[in-house]
């Protein structure tokens, strides 16, 4: 009996190994470069010159456009995570009624999925162009607007676009996945809740919302990791400027490594994301399950 | 419920999409316009939304520029090579993971979560090296359409695996075992009475594994050396990217026609994505 | 058996491999549309002339060329000659990964250059980098808006390039393109901090934050103040400031002779001369190199630099100015008509005593990147001229000489 049953845990790991290897053959090498990388003193060509502890750690957290690019990663992530949840919770919402053209209004919901986000940024750069840009002239036609906003010339309308632009990419997919939240609870518990003079409100609260964070908590977490690993938005838009003004940790890891030509701090970056990305990760998973 | 109420409710729900939609909307609606421009009305003073004269032959230049048909069946290629291979390691592993005896499966899926953290962009220095020491018919993996693919897959397999993993949980087990009784195989029951059970799901983690791959940008670029092996991605970003001068209505043409096929698949399957998605995000 | 089958199998490829023509790999910078052709065209001809030799040819957009490069030679998969930046040969130097060519010039391959071109590419007396293409920079003004706004000829110095600018305001015009955004948005200022006698580089610290730098700087932020740019220089890179000055929408541009062809072929009808860049203390004008390198790894080192050999000769040299719009580096090319009987690119030629290059030095790119957000933060007004020049100096000495 227990070879048996020896036999079939084997035979379970059997199939599990082919994509532990996959993953570990094309992850762990990599990993092993970036660790490697971090603590040594590398030539822009990737020659190792030596042993350097944690210089390249110091060197990068004494950079001011680092610290400020670590706060506008979570203003970035917080922003893009939160509003995307926002919007996508009220647009599922909707979808779930039954209405006229509603299979219409999923597909349209669904269409930014089906453009690459570099491909949206450069859309995006387009429409915000400053002279030739449809987003300037249609607001003067609307009459908003006299003469013309360079949306890319400062930070401070840069950013909030590039939010913007965050929040539109990643509400098709959160969207899906909260809709199948929504539609996986049963509706004879809303007629029970009628029946027992709920009202509308009382069985959003006390109904929908409860069996629907299980679904929010994933679509935060799987968001989270996405929106603070975003490099093409940002990259294509602005490349972290103007004057530094919109670096997240992304664009500036990769603007140290392949602009400035120093891959061992952005080795370094590298692990530092890597290490909030696990922590923020970690926390979350178990405050939720302490909450559950 | 009365037909009014039905006019009613459509009413108030298209009124409340219509700001997202108009959002969403929006660029393809850019794209349309400035892809039917001849150049120079592309700068002209002041932009107008409707083009005075239709310039189809921007599509013409840009499949020319950009090389479009080749780059799309790379872009084709890859991106299905790619869902294939991580299909076929995530399945089984979904099912060992969500039916069988898995000693480690917490350990297992720790693991899994941790590559889901790993992004290209990080590893992408590592990524290189690591292909440029695999040899590969008489090279490396570095320019070949399989080495992208083998990353592809291996970074899409967490996702694949979570999802199917929690879809196939919600199979109920009777099925298989019926099927025990009726004298099949382990084996045979998987085949004949869990996977086709499972397809939907398999279809939408198929679906979400080619977009990713269709669109993925820094692999590619780091990885792909030869003017015909680049995909459509890379193509339509070197259309803009350091340029002296960009051809806007071309790049629109382009983003147009990378973005159509999806789009369309998208169309189609968007009732099964829901449904999987819904019955996948249980655990 | 098994082991005399495999070294029997070895041998036919070791064979074959003999057999078989010598492949050179290129990596060529994305110019125009007609970078690609061109070097194409010219691995046939030369194809054609050594039927041993296999040219391939391998076009990248200046963007993401650096970082190609660095994954390429990190993996060691590079090719064995590329374009690059002149202002990168140092680190490939420091580095041991370009090869001196001294060994393979003769002294007549040498004559074939004109010297100013020559000498960026020379690190520590040795030659690493030949002088693929070459730019200067030059005033270009619009003569139907110069007209409009009462002005006869083109501005001599900064302040008559202001006081041209306020009649031009005065029209409604925008009188000078102010490039505030992405690279080579500290070159755009260096103009006007040479022409004011200032140095971005002394001695190998950073020398720009001068007195003749903040005046610079001041001289450019109060054209902006006085609404005397375009609106939102940060907005504008060099390709948009171009775009403008097609378009009529702005009077006067500083760049490189390429616009020329660009304007021949997008926007034949504008009318518009080109003049130096305007003086203050002395004239001045930038001057840029990008080199073809030959890797010291590369296996077919002959082959290659027979292969470089054929570009620098004339046929190709011409063909490749023509086709760009870049200054002849060679003699030979210079000689040809198409030069000496156009009087745009003269203009360009003339200014070549004054000019300024890049100096190579280790540490450019971290400089060039400090002083490009330190002169917008100026211009978005988020610092004084002087303390953000001081700030970027600060960084800049950090990575100079290195």
């Amino acid at each position: 009996m227990r070879g048996r049953a020896g036999r079939r845990k084997a035979a379970a790991w059997l199939l599990v190994l082919p994509s532990l290897l996959l993953a570990l053959a094309v992850l762990l090498y990599p990993f092993w470069e970036i660790l490697r990388l971090s603590v040594s003193d590398v030539s822009r060509f990737g020659q190792v010159r030596g042993f350097v502890g944690l210089a390249n750690f110091a060197r990068v957290f004494a950079d001011p456009v680092f610290r400020a690019a670590l706060l506008r990663t979570l203003v970035w992530t917080g922003a893009v995570v939160g509003g995307t949840v926002l919007v996508s919770a009220g647009v599922a919402l909707v979808l779930r009624q039954d209405f006229v053209g509603r299979g219409l209004a999923r597909v349209l919901v669904m269409l930014p999925w089906s453009i690459s986000l570099s491909m949206a940024a450069i859309v995006w750069l387009w429409a915000f162009d400053g002279d030739h840009g449809m987003v300037n002239t249609t607001l003067r036609t609307l009459g908003l607007l006299h003469g013309n906003v360079q949306w890319m010339a400062r930070p401070a309308t840069a950013f909030p676009v590039e939010i913007g632009a965050g929040i539109l990419v990643s509400v098709p997919f959160t969207t899906t996945i909260l809709l199948g939240g929504l539609s996986s609870i049963p509706g004879e518990i809303y007629e029970a809740a009628s029946i027992d003079g709920a009202t509308r409100l009382q069985s959003f609260r006390h109904l929908t919302l409860p069996l629907l964070r299980g679904f929010v908590n994933i679509a935060i977490v799987l968001n989270v990791i996405y929106v603070f690993n975003s490099f093409p938005i940002i990259w294509v838009m602005t490349q972290g400027g103007p004057d530094n003004g919109t670096h997240i940790l992304v664009t500036y890891l990769y603007e140290v490594a392949f602009r400035l030509g120093r891959p061992g701090p952005a080795a370094a970056v590298s692990l530092v994301m890597l290490a909030i990305v696990f922590a923020a990760t970690l926390l979350y998973v178990r405050l939720q399950r302490e909450r559950a | 419920m009365t037909v009014r109420r039905l006019i009613g409710r459509s009413l108030l729900s298209w009124a409340a999409l219509s700001p997202l939609l108009l959002l969403v909307l929006f660029p393809f609606a850019v794209m349309l316009s400035t892809a039917l421009k001849p150049i120079d009305e592309v700068l002209a003073w002041p932009p107008r939304w409707l083009p005075q004269r239709l310039a189809w032959r921007n599509f013409a230049d840009m499949w020319t520029a950009a090389d479009f048909g080749t780059a799309a069946l790379n872009s084709l290629g890859i991106s299905i090579a790619a869902t294939l291979l991580a299909l076929a390691v995530a399945v089984p592993a979904a099912y060992a993971v969500a039916r069988l005896d898995l000693p480690g499966r917490d350990l297992y899926r720790q693991f899994l979560l941790v590559t889901q953290m790993l992004s290209p962009v990080l590893l992408v220095l590592g990524l290189f090296r690591m292909a440029a020491s695999v040899p590969f018919g008489g090279g490396t993996l570095v320019d070949t359409r399989t080495g992208v693919v083998l990353i592809y897959a291996a970074f899409n397999i967490a996702f694949a695996v979570w999802m199917l993993a929690s879809y196939f949980a919600t199979i109920p087990r009777d099925l298989e075992e019926a099927a025990w009784i009726d004298g099949c195989t382990r084996a045979g029951a998987v085949l004949r009475i869990f996977l086709p059970l499972a397809a939907p799901a398999i279809a939408v983690t198929a679906i979400v594994t080619f977009v990713a791959a269709w669109n993925e940008f820094t692999v590619a670029l780091t990885l792909l050396r030869d003017p015909a092996k680049l995909t459509l991605t890379l193509r339509v970003v070197n259309l803009v990217a350091g340029r002296y001068s960009v051809q806007w209505n071309q790049v629109m043409a382009a983003t147009l026609l990378a973005t159509l096929p999806v789009a369309v698949i998208f169309t189609l399957l968007q009732r099964y994505l829901v449904q999987g998605l819904t019955l996948g995000a249980v655990k | 058996m098994r082991v005399r089958a495999m070294v029997a199998a070895g041998l036919v490829l070791l064979g074959s491999a003999a057999a078989r023509a010598e492949t050179v790999r290129v990596t060529a910078a994305y110019y125009s549309d007609k970078t690609g052709p061109y070097f194409e065209q010219m691995a046939q001809q030369f194809h054609a002339q050594n039927p041993g030799i296999d040219i391939r040819i391998e076009v990248v957009n200046w963007d993401n060329l650096l970082q190609k490069l660095q994954t390429d030679i990190a993996g060691g998969t590079n090719a064995d000659i590329s374009i690059i930046g002149t202002r990168w040969l140092l680190d490939f130097v420091k580095d041991g990964q370009a090869e001196a060519l001294d060994g393979y010039m003769d002294q007549a391959f040498r004559d074939r250059f004109i010297g100013t071109f020559l000498a960026p590419g020379q690190i520590g007396g040795k030659t690493f980098g030949l002088p693929i293409a070459a730019s200067a920079r030059a005033l270009f003004y619009n003569k139907s808006l110069f007209a409009k706004a009462g002005i006869g000829a083109p501005p001599a110095t900064w302040d008559e390039l202001r006081q041209d600018a306020v009649k031009l305001k005065a029209q409604g015009i925008a009188g000078f393109g102010l490039q505030g955004k992405a690279i080579e948005t500290d070159v755009y200022w260096y103009y006007a901090l040479w022409t004011y006698g200032g140095d971005v580089v002394r001695d190998g610290h950073a020398a720009f934050e001068s007195d003749a730098g903040v005046a610079a700087l001041n001289m450019y932020k109060g054209l902006i103040d006085a609404g005397l740019t375009e609106d939102g220089p940060t907005n504008y890179s060099r390709e948009d400031l171009q775009n403008l000055f097609k378009q009529g929408r702005v009077a006067m541009v500083i760049t490189a002779p390429f616009l020329i062809n660009q304007i021949a072929a997008e926007a034949p009808g504008l009318e518009y001369g080109i003049a130096p860049v305007p003086k203050q203390a002395r004239n001045a004008t930038y001057a840029v190199t990008d080199s073809v390198v030959l890797f010291k790894n590369s296996k077919v080192k002959q082959a290659a630099w027979k292969f470089l050999d054929f570009l620098f000769t004339r046929g190709p040299r011409v063909t490749f100015n023509r086709n760009e719009g870049f200054l002849p580096t060679t003699k030979a090319a210079a000689a040809d008509p198409y030069f000496t009987t156009n009087a745009r690119l003269q203009t360009f030629v003339d200014l070549l005593p004054d000019a300024h290059f890049a100096p190579t030095v280790t540490g450019w790119e971290d400089t060039a990147k400090a002083v490009s957000d330190a002169v917008q933060a100026v211009y978005v007004g988020q610092m004084p001229p002087a303390a953000a020049l001081k700030q970027a100096a600060a960084i800049a000495n950090e990575a100079l000489g290195k």
